[in-house]
């Protein structure tokens, strides 16, 4: 990754240099290990604070939205999809935003990773496909593809669909013969056992929005959650109050969200939301032949009508 | 102050011993995540923990209470009229809480329990409770206790401090509460004071050499608090931020709440919830009006209250206690040590 | 919404889409009917439904 985060530190140098771009916004490195935090780079030598590695796992699409003038933005191929719905739902201009795509070879799961210590971790390094992982105790060398997150092994767009300019080669695309094998697992289910699943889901939420707030669809003015005249559903810890929340969020992200796993990457809880937003994703994939992201000449399926929209629904 | 020990064999039995008379809350592992919770049934705690996700402040003031109910049958004597709901208030015991959860309560009581006010509920739950810490004998890497009063072994806020030595616990009771929680236990094999503090000591300074992080707080007092409102590192500081709860409700020094309404049929009742200042709802008036109404205003707040207007108002130091959960939990790695640090360095350019 | 529905585990019976006309007042008659005949099988629904105490 070295090299692409040099390429990643000389493009944003020139593109700040001659003045293209107001911002950069990219990765900077965490304080602790595993971490990174999104960073605004104004000046030239701030852009040696610009990183990017396996734990870049948040999503900057919301981040580039809402700035004035033009910035330029390190983009994965989920990031740039993001973009593309962005563009599609006029929340940015294409013009206003230049991208600097970033083949993702994948970003880590930070929980699995943990799991593996009784004590926390205090080192992180990788080089290529190793992980080296400390902790007090003991260090640990990992296959970094061993330990991705969910949604980057079912990940079919791991090069940036939308970019001005890369960081690095494109790498290669990998077709899954099931790309929903966790959405089969839940429809095969009894009707009791999926409330079940969804129910021991959500048990630990502490309804922080840190989901909603990390995902890049969620950019409502007011959320129907931090609505209050009319309330559209109890502020609570009332178990039926916070699954109304993650299915009525999921919902609106029908046929928009890319799976780009922002919003388990933010859960302090280690909840799983994609759970929710999956199925909505494997609907749209085989009934619209649909991905969201691809294209910023379309509309999203449910933003649009078709006279040959399945309606075998309707009796 | 006496010291006990509880040979390791001995403490489920002692544990169910005290459910006669108390209700028991402590550490319970689900998966890959320890939550405090209340012991139903025969759960025990799980005492080598090493740090739970959400801290202990829950069991006095949960994430949502009911405070009030009232009826809206008119045909029902007082109807309309709000009475307060009826809470379990008997004796309950935190077991394991960690000593900077302990030292939070006692910042939190700052609020709840002031010569003017006292919240009623909360206060209730505090009377109600026994706290029986557990020693850190191994800090984590985001622990930095000891720079903010706080530490693996500080007793403040503890009734029973807990030491662990491998076969045994060694109990160091500190308040007559304490005393009547080992006495419901059975717990009552003293041992010599002198030789188990000196033991106490010598653990003591073991676990506070592994803590490596130290945070300086000492010259947040003398800052001008305008010129830390008006610095102009706010903007950088807060914009990763994604304004979601996570480090206010993961904070045990936090105690904001919000209060709601709900009623069915003809039952209401009153609640309150855990709000958080991240929220732009948080200070929206019924005008529309949001005097925080942007993001950084917002993450202002949460760190000036936390590391000056509390500081300015009390005089009790930061509300902090320093057990990293924020640091950690933080989706964009907001990290407090190094707001703590930019705030306590800031000079001011004319 | 449906298929979300099923997917969270709500019994897809609950569910009915119709597009019956102004004129088609058999039609509605007889969906209507399907619909209770189905619902009432299934009994009443408990999952969803908020629980205040």
């Amino acid at each position: 990754m070295d090299t692409c985060i040099k390429k990643i530190r000389e493009l944003s140098a020139e593109l700040l240099e001659k003045g293209e771009v107001q911002k950069v916004i990219g990765f900077a490195q965490g304080t602790i290990p595993m971490a990174t935090s999104p960073i605004a780079i104004e000046s030239k030598q701030d852009t040696e604070k610009l990183v990017f590695n396996s734990t870049c796992g948040l999503n900057l699409a919301n981040y580039a939205s809402k700035q004035k003038g033009k910035v330029a933005i390190i983009a994965k191929g989920c990031d740039s999809r993001n973009i593309v719905t962005h563009i599609v739902e006029n929340q940015i201009q294409r013009d206003q935003i230049y991208i600097i795509g970033v083949p993702c070879t994948g970003m880590v799961d930070k929980s699995k990773i943990a799991t593996l210590f009784e004590d926390e971790i205090t080192g992180f390094t990788e080089d290529g496909n190793t992980l080296r992982v400390t902790s007090s105790s003991r260090e640990e060398i990992l296959k970094k593809q061993d330990y991705l997150r969910e949604n980057c092994l079912y990940c079919t767009h791991k090069n940036p669909i939308l970019y001005d300019v890369l960081a690095t080669e494109l790498v290669e695309e990998q077709m899954l013969e099931k790309p929903f094998p966790d959405v089969d697992r839940i429809e095969a289910l009894d009707t009791d056992a999926k409330w079940q699943h969804f129910e021991n889901l959500t048990k630990n939420c502490i309804r922080c929005y840190a989901c909603r707030n990390a995902c890049p669809l969620c950019y409502c003015p007011t959320c129907f959650v931090d609505e209050a005249g009319p309330q559209w559903v109890g502020k609570g810890q009332n178990k039926t109050d916070v699954n109304t929340f993650h299915y009525l969020r999921a919902f609106h992200c029908a046929g928009r969200c890319t799976d780009c796993g922002a919003c388990v990457e933010a859960c302090p809880m280690g909840i799983n939301v994609r759970d929710f937003t999956r199925k909505l994703n494997k609907d749209a994939l085989e009934l619209f032949g649909w991905e969201a992201g691809l294209d910023i000449t379309k509309r999203p399926p449910l933003d649009a009508y078709s006279p040959e929209d399945p309606d075998d629904f309707i009796k | 102050m006496k010291f006990i020990t509880i040979d390791k064999k001995n403490w489920t039995k002692g544990i169910d011993k005290s459910r006669g008379t108390y209700r028991l809350f402590g550490p319970v592992k689900d998966k890959n995540w320890c939550m405090i919770k209340e012991l139903d049934g025969d759960i025990l705690p799980d005492m080598e923990y090493n740090e739970s996700v959400m801290s202990a402040k829950s069991v006095l003031f949960p994430q949502s209470e009911t405070i009030l109910n009232t009826s809206l049958n008119e045909s029902v004597e007082d109807h309309h009229i709000m009475k307060r709901a009826k809470n379990d208030y008997t004796a309950r015991a935190v077991l394991g809480i960690r000593p900077y959860d302990a030292k939070a309560i006692q910042l939190v009581k700052m609020n709840f329990d002031t010569k003017e006010y006292k919240d009623p509920y909360w206060c209730d739950a505090y009377e109600a409770t026994t706290f029986v810490g557990m020693a850190i004998t191994k800090p984590g890497p985001f622990d930095f206790s000891t720079s903010v009063d706080s530490g693996p072994f500080c007793e403040e806020g503890l009734d029973i401090l807990l030491a662990d030595l491998d076969d045994s616990f060694i109990a160091k009771i500190l308040t007559p509460k304490g005393e009547s929680f080992a006495a419901a236990c059975g717990f009552d094999s003293t041992i010599d004071d002198k030789e188990s503090q000196a033991l106490f000591d010598i653990l003591r300074k073991e676990a506070e050499k592994n803590i490596n992080c130290r945070v300086e707080t000492d010259k947040l007092k003398e800052k001008n608090l305008l010129d830390l409102h008006g610095a102009s590192f706010w903007d950088d500081l807060a914009f990763s931020c994604i304004n979601c709860g996570t480090c206010t409700y993961v904070c045990p020094t936090c105690w904001c709440f919000d209060i709601q309404d709900e009623a069915k049929l003809k039952e209401s009742s009153r609640f309150r919830n855990w709000d958080t200042c991240m929220s732009p709802l948080f200070t929206r008036h019924a005008t529309g009006h949001n005097p925080r109404g942007v993001k950084v205003q917002r993450v202002r707040q949460r760190f000036m209250h936390k590391l000056k207007y509390f500081l300015d108002k009390y005089d009790q130091g930061i509300m902090c206690v320093g057990c990293g959960r924020c640091v950690k939990s933080c989706p964009v790695n907001i990290d407090i040590r190094e707001v703590c640090h930019t705030m306590n360095t800031y000079e001011k350019k004319d | 919404m449906g298929n979300l529905l099923e997917h969270m585990g709500i019994e897809r019976d609950r569910l009915h889409f119709s597009w019956i006309s102004s004129a088609e007042a058999t039609k509605f008659v007889d969906v209507v009917k399907e619909i209770s005949e189905k619902v009432r099988a299934l009994g009443p629904n408990k999952k969803l439904v908020k629980d205040y105490n």
